[in-house]
């Protein structure tokens, strides 16, 4: 049995397990201590990845065709994440948190399940089994999407057929490759793709990218991915978000970049406008990153409000994977690994609020740091992670993006990106003010700190944050291996950054300064200003105005008043309506479908079409 | 070289004389019709599984009634496609038998008569018998839709019964046009002649009127309008043998006609645009649909037009990729028809049924998931055989039916899983929505089990189905089989 094998014999045997004992309230620990030992599997399978790949005893034989799986470093990459993102989510749901849920068996059972589908789909051998993993994780996620009910169905049902329209593009894709090439094999495909016609590769490139697209909510298709995540119970959310968000960039990578290769894009031309396919894929990659970042500034809940980060967050990684160079690849993998690490605090820390006070509505929060301050702390290095600011991890990837974008000569795209950033900053502000600043709400006088079951693994997400953001050379360490297995340019680098001919980064120093200064001006603050006056919380502040205790008055409600004037109409924009458009044509073109069949007419149109079929073949000469 | 054998008579034979006796026996013991019928078709059943045996071993089988050679006598061909159909027939009668207040004497004749009829259709070597046993089919199902005995069951089965007279007049057109073109109704001796003598536009109206009296029962578009009403009025039992198997008899007949008599692109053609058109009405209507028993009529319709397209994909992919999906909907559709059955009213009133009956609404899950085409379930290597046969001939009425039936895969999952959101509906307590008794849920959990096993043994299966489409697909060895016999 290789380690792959090792992988799936876990998987197997933990949906086996929560299937018999899943009520069991130590249910949660013995998941996580399995995903810890998958974590430990994949890690201690790195050296031999990094030098070939992994064989997979798993495989069937179908009609002819040989399916199999089979783990390279890029497999090994995401199957990394997914056994630590389950890790962390069952950590978080072992204690309080999960006894409070409904369906805690449910829960852990769609969270193996989903684990399992993810590691099958990273580690497909072929276009074949990448289809069967594509679909199990995509009804897996439905699964998990839709178990609470209420109103995650709807939100389900509207990602299930954006999914799956997905994968009948992707199907039409491997099976019009296969009609090609006559293999479902990776390297065949890639070996005749060089030389198909112009017109073939745009319509396979097409078919991929959309289809994958979906998964990753790319532009325009990215209405369905907020509020289904968002309606997810937290730790699930937080897996989702995560990881299977990711799962369209994974494949995106694989059949996009590995196998087709950026230089064939490259040379796909678009008529007329002067842009590749490649380009084309990139300005998709910032639409995506900028406009929903400014729909998630106007949302008014802490889930939606991350989960719309999540898709503008993907076209980060998208546009630098798509740079092609070994900063920008590097950058792309690296910030998705920093994305999983600080969205998932930043969810968990959410659930953690909800989990005390009920709600997620920023208009009904606030003031909480009293109260529940490690989770304020986590929720701060999540947010600093997410705006991509130092200490945290969420800098270096960006700033490597960044520089790949200025090194390529891509000042527009890079302009996006810093829009994008700007806006990453005014809402992530708006969300912990909201929920943490300002005046507390009397009815959560009372709220205590989340327990340390929920607390603990939060904050190590947290410091993984902060860790990798100070020496991100142990992050670029596991990308080092996808990136070879991609056969992307390997990029160099040291425990603190990357050095290269045109600008370095070192974030041992980067760090340790911001830290100096921090504890300077913590000294200034604490120690020798004037004596400090402390407010009670209940206490209204509002610059000058005279108020009574009974009238409210908090900012918090309309945070960005002006800006929302501005961007409002891109909530409500021509792609909501495009998606009414076919939801309201498929309803009447059914009707009309479901009118024919009412009407008892069909012996009359027999009738004249015997006539006319008749008269056809005496005119033609019988 | 073809064997002879005279025991492929015993499949119609048997149920025919069986449905000769059981109104004389039925008149005197009324409670022992039921059982009569039974022992007749497991006794139907047990010679068609020896000559299914023989057939597999030994390769296809002809036989000349009374001794008079084709193409002047009569003839019988079985090959593995119509053995396999044969037996589906034969266990779909059997698990569908009428129960309770159905079970008397007259739907067990009916049902003994569309047993003889559809062997006959699936065996007859030549166009008059065909039409015979299709008449005889086409007999029987009307009157088995109007079994329920209720007003709308009457109503139903008179349009039925209409339009499907039409249909069998035009058939009969068809069949008369192809007589004074050739000067032979056999299929082997039309596979021969009719290549030159049916070409134009008299060959594609001659298949035309053909088709419109097969696509009645093979639920083609346009002649498919008494779909939703019949099988909404008609005993469940009944609705998902017209529907899971009957019409595959007549798509199978029409497959025939495809590769031995009208082997040109026209044929070919109309066969396509009836399948796009099948698609796109059934699963467009059955997203609009109100009960699940609407529902599964029109998504019924859609199954069947991508039959129709895998089978206008002229080669043995094409008719590989038929029979996959041919049999697996004889599958999953009759399941279906059993839990709409217990499950009838709108979708919306059976919010929480998940509690109420969680085997049927996991069965519908599976069903669902099946038909959908979602990996690891054999429904989505059908779809893939069918996506490997369409691109492996590329045209642009290809390109246009893989889009439709992409395209129409999203709105099926969209229906049917609208429906299991609404079993597994929050805050339901349950009660509301009907249980299932053991009897009334056996037929579906079956075709359930049916379906997982074929999931487990689906590199088998789909070895033995490609092998039978090799041999459906060659007409000139069918020819040979049946004339070149003895010389």
């Amino acid at each position: 049995m290789s380690e792959l094998d090792f992988l799936f014999a876990f998987a197997a045997v933990l949906i086996a397990g929560v299937m018999c004992c899943g009520r069991d309230g130590r249910a949660g620990w013995a998941a996580m201590a399995v995903y810890g030992a998958m974590l430990v599997a994949v890690m201690a399978a790195a050296g031999k990845v990094a030098g070939g790949s992994i064989p997979s005893a798993l495989g069937f034989s179908v009609l002819g065709h040989k399916i199999g799986w089979r783990m390279d470093g890029l497999g090994w990459f995401f199957s990394m994440l997914t056994a630590g993102a389950a890790f962390f989510a069952s950590w978080y749901a072992a204690g309080e948190w999960g006894r409070a849920q409904p369906g805690m068996k449910t829960q852990h059972l769609l969270l193996a399940l989903n684990v399992a589908a993810m590691l099958l789909l990273v580690n497909a051998g072929d276009l074949l089994s990448l289809f069967i993993g594509w679909e199990l994780v995509s009804w897996a996620a439905f699964a998990m999407m839709a178990q609470k009910g209420g109103p995650a169905q709807p939100a389900a049902m509207r990602y299930m057929i954006y999914a799956l329209a997905g994968a009948m593009a992707v199907l039409a894709g491997i099976m019009i490759v296969h009609a090609v090439t006559g293999s479902f094999a990776y390297k065949d495909f890639a070996a005749a793709f060089g030389a198909m016609s112009s017109g073939m590769k745009w319509l396979l490139a097409g078919l991929f990218a959309a289809g994958f697209g979906v998964k990753m909510a790319l532009m325009p298709f990215h209405l369905w991915q907020a509020a289904a995540y968002s309606e997810t119970p937290g730790a699930s959310s937080a897996f989702l978000n995560a990881v299977s968000a990711r799962m369209g960039l994974f494949a995106l990578i694989l059949v996009l970049v590995k196998v087709m290769g950026l230089s064939a894009l490259a040379g796909l031309h678009v008529p007329l406008i002067g842009l590749s396919a490649k380009g084309l894929l990139m300005w998709i990659a910032a639409f995506t990153m900028v406009i929903p970042t400014f729909i998630a500034l106007m949302q008014t809940d802490a889930r939606m409000l991350l989960t719309w980060h999540g898709i503008g967050q993907g076209g980060y990684m998208l546009l630098g994977v798509l740079v092609g160079t070994g900063l920008g690849t590097a950058g792309g993998l690296l910030h998705v690994f920093n994305y999983a690490t600080y969205q998932m605090a930043l969810f968990l820390a959410v659930t953690a609020v909800i989990h005390r006070t009920g709600t997620s509505d920023l208009d009904r929060l606030g003031g909480l740091i009293t109260r529940m301050p490690w989770t304020y702390v986590t929720l701060l290095m999540g947010i600093i992670g997410l705006a991509g600011l130092p200490p945290m991890n969420g800098f270096v990837s960006k700033w490597m993006i960044y520089r790949s974008l200025l090194d390529s000569g891509s000042a527009f795209l890079l302009i996006f990106a810093f829009v994008g950033t700007l806006g990453t900053i005014l809402s992530v502000y708006k969300l912990i003010h909201n929920i943490f600043l300002g005046r507390l709400r009397p009815q959560h006088e009372g709220v205590r700190e989340a327990p340390w079951s929920m607390v603990a693994p939060m904050l190590a997400l947290g410091g993984i944050g902060f860790v990798t953001g100070w020496f991100p050379g142990l992050a670029l360490n596991l990308t080092d291996i996808a990136q070879a297995a991609m056969g992307a340019p390997e990029l160099p680098h040291g425990l603190g950054g990357v050095a290269t001919a045109r600008g370095s980064l070192n974030m041992i120093w980067v760090v340790s300064i911001l830290l100096v200064a921090i504890g300077f001006g913590a000294i200034v603050f604490y120690f020798l200003g004037n004596r400090r006056y402390e407010v009670n919380q209940l206490n209204n502040y509002a610059g000058g105005h005279f108020l009574s205790p009974q009238v409210p008055y908090q900012f918090s409600h309309e945070f960005y008043p002006g800006l929302a004037r501005v961007i409002g109409p891109w909530y409500r924009g021509s792609i909501v309506r495009a998606e009414q458009g076919i939801g309201t044509l498929l309803d009447v073109s059914g009707d009309l479908w479901r009118g024919i069949y009412h009407l008892a007419w069909t012996p009359l149109y027999l009738l004249a079409a015997t006539v006319i079929a008749l008269g056809w073949a005496i005119m033609g000469g019988m | 070289m073809s064997q002879s054998l005279p025991a492929i008579i015993y499949p119609v034979a048997i149920p025919l004389m069986g449905a000769f006796l059981l109104p004389i026996g039925a008149r005197r013991m009324a409670e022992l019709a039921g059982l009569f019928g039974r022992i007749v078709v497991l006794l139907s059943f047990s010679t068609s599984l020896a000559l299914a045996v023989s057939i597999w071993t030994a390769g296809p089988a002809v036989s000349a009634m009374g001794g008079f050679a084709a193409p002047l006598g009569i003839v019988f061909y079985a090959d593995r496609l119509a053995m396999l159909f044969l037996l589906a027939l034969n266990v779909a009668v059997f698990l569908f038998w009428p129960r309770g207040q159905g079970a008397k004497g007259g739907p067990c004749t009916l049902m003994l008569a569309l047993l003889a009829g559809g062997s006959g259709l699936i065996l007859s070597g030549d166009l008059f018998n065909i039409f015979v046993f299709y008449e005889i089919t086409a007999v029987a199902s009307y009157g088995l839709a109007a079994s329920g005995r209720t007003h709308a069951g009457f109503a139903a089965a008179l349009r039925f019964l209409i339009l499907g007279s039409v249909g069998s007049s035009l058939m009969l057109i068809g069949i008369a046009l192809i007589y004074a073109r050739t000067g032979t109704l056999n299929l082997a001796d039309l596979s021969r002649i009719a290549p030159h003598a049916l070409t134009g536009p008299v060959g594609l109206a001659a298949f035309i009127l053909l088709l419109a009296g097969l696509g009645v029962k093979a639920e083609l578009v346009p002649l498919n309008t008494w779909v939703p009403e019949v099988y909404g009025a008609a005993p469940a039992r009944v609705s998902a043998l017209l529907a899971g198997v009957v019409s595959k008899l007549a798509m199978v007949v029409a497959l025939r006609f495809v590769v031995q008599v009208f082997p040109g692109d026209g044929a070919h053609t109309v066969l396509l645009v009836a399948g796009i058109l099948g698609v796109l009405a059934g699963e467009l209507a059955a997203w609009r649909a109100g009960s699940l028993m609407e529902t599964f009529s029109y998504s019924s319709i859609a199954q069947l037009g991508m039959v129709a397209l895998a089978f206008s994909i002229s080669g043995a992919a094409g008719i590989a990729a038929g029979i996959a999906l041919a049999l697996h909907h004889a599958v999953v559709k009759p399941a279906f028809f059993m839990l709409a059955a217990r499950w009838r009213g709108p979708v919306g009133g059976l919010a929480g049924a998940v509690k109420d009956s969680p085997l049927a609404v996991w069965l519908f899950v599976i069903l669902s998931l099946s038909i959908i085409g979602i990996p690891p379930f054999p429904g989505f290597w059908a779809k893939f055989l069918f996506l490997k046969a369409a691109f492996a001939a590329p045209s642009a009425g290809v390109w246009i039916a893989v889009f439709v039936m992409l395209a129409g895969t999203v709105v099926e999952a969209a229906y049917l899983f609208r429906a299991v959101l609404v079993f597994f509906a929050d805050g339901e307590r349950g009660g509301s929505t009907p249980r299932f008794a053991f009897a009334q849920l056996a037929p579906a959990l079956g075709l359930g089990a049916v379906l997982l096993a074929a999931m487990v043994f689906i590199a088998p299966l789909g070895a033995s189905i490609s092998g039978m489409a090799d041999e459906a697909s060659n007409a000139a060895a069918m020819a040979a089989r049946v004339l070149d016999r003895g010389e």
